[in-house]
């Protein structure tokens, strides 16, 4: 699979566009203060929040990409693509090793969250990864034809604690 | 010299393909993400939905933006992005507004357009094409008010970087009103920033 991400890249005039779809880019400095924002001030709602509104966006954009794509077609392609297009976003290198229709483990060695966390705000004392559980979960349900919130993403070891890397684990929801 | 946007937005198109080792876009010395429009409204406009008084959200959200717009363009200009590609076109203090609202036409915030600079005192900025007011209406339809909650935020956040004081305690010097929105039946969206009122 050899896929040209910098050519889906485009500018239409004042707008971005990944793979057709609209863009924005945004700094740590964004992202980590709205997670902040919506953690401190509705609790877990409002980390349902963030996993949620990543699983719908992921959902959608991995849907275009796909349809884009249809000679992409095998579980472990799409996967790969998967993984490409999260690091070519720029949210890190995730790694879809031990994945099935049933769920598995995900693990991300690095990733945009992670590093502007601790850059913004220092250690957590719990995960805080959930734009990548959404993430996860949205593109997951793409790949294996099911509907959002077919399948539930916690972080069992999060980065933002220290430990060595961000594991995920997916479930049937 | 005139500010040349084109450049500008050249300079970010080119350094925003280079990816780093792990996975992450380092340039203008913070770190970049590609996320569709669609998820920061969902998370804007769920947040005001659910929070007990969405004018607190309101406020946390114009907030949000108003820090964004802070630290993030004082890393930017910081970086060696911003010496070797900017700095030439700058003269005076308020040319620097003009340079970061091209970077953020060209982070794809918007078509925006200073439109009144007043040193010190007020920063006027348009957008024909907020993401934020077409995302509103297309999920909500007609807002009773302004729904621009990170560009408003934005506007006094270069207020503060540029006549706050020092980094980093002058965030919140400034405050943005938007007057006209999009999202509620304007022709556009106007942010004006002026002196906070304490």
């Amino acid at each position: 699979m050899n896929i040209n991400w910098p050519e889906k890249f485009a500018r239409k005039g004042h707008e971005l566009f990944l793979s057709e779809l609209p863009i924005a880019l945004h700094c740590h400095h964004y992202n980590l203060n709205l997670q902040k924002t919506l953690e401190t001030s509705l609790g877990d709602d409002g980390t349902l929040l963030l996993y949620q509104a990543s699983e719908e966006s992921s959902y959608a954009s991995f849907t275009s990409f796909l349809m884009q794509h249809p000679e992409i077609k095998s579980i472990k392609s799409k996967l790969e693509f998967a993984s490409t297009s999260y690091q070519y976003c720029g949210l890190g290198i995730i790694k879809f090793n031990d994945i099935g229709p049933e769920g598995g483990k995900v693990v991300s060695p690095h990733s945009h969250h992670v590093t502007g966390w601790l850059a913004k705000y220092g250690r957590r004392s719990t995960p805080g990864c959930f734009f990548s559980r959404g993430w996860i979960a949205g593109v997951l349900a793409v790949i294996y034809d099911k509907h959002i919130g077919y399948f539930w993403v916690d972080e069992r070891e999060c980065k933002m604690t220290v430990a060595k890397e961000c594991v995920f684990e997916v479930t049937v929801a | 010299m005139a500010i040349d946007t084109d450049k500008i937005i050249q300079a970010v198109m080119q350094g925003s393909r280079i990816r780093e080792e792990k996975g992450i876009i380092p340039l203008f010395g913070v770190y970049l993400s590609m996320i569709s429009v669609q998820y920061y409204n969902r998370i804007s406009f769920g947040f005001e939905n659910m929070a007990d008084n969405c004018k607190d959200a309101e406020k946390l959200l114009v907030d949000a933006g108003q820090e964004c717009g802070y630290t993030t363009f004082y890393g930017i200009k910081n970086s060696w992005e911003w010496q070797e590609v900017i700095m030439p076109m700058i003269e005076t203090v308020e040319d620097q507004i003009h340079c970061f609202v091209s970077i953020a036409i060209a982070f794809g915030w918007g078509d925006l357009m200073v439109q009144e600079v007043v040193p010190g005192e007020k920063l006027v900025i348009r957008s024909n094409d907020s993401y934020e007011a077409k995302g509103y209406l297309d999920a909500h339809g007609q807002a009773g008010a302004g729904k621009c909650y990170m560009l408003r935020g934005v506007t006094a956040g270069l207020m503060d970087l540029l006549y706050g004081g020092g980094y980093p305690e002058s965030c919140f010097q400034y405050a943005a009103t938007e007057t006209q929105c999009q999202a509620k039946g304007d022709p556009y969206c106007e942010f004006i920033a002026r002196k906070a009122v304490t």
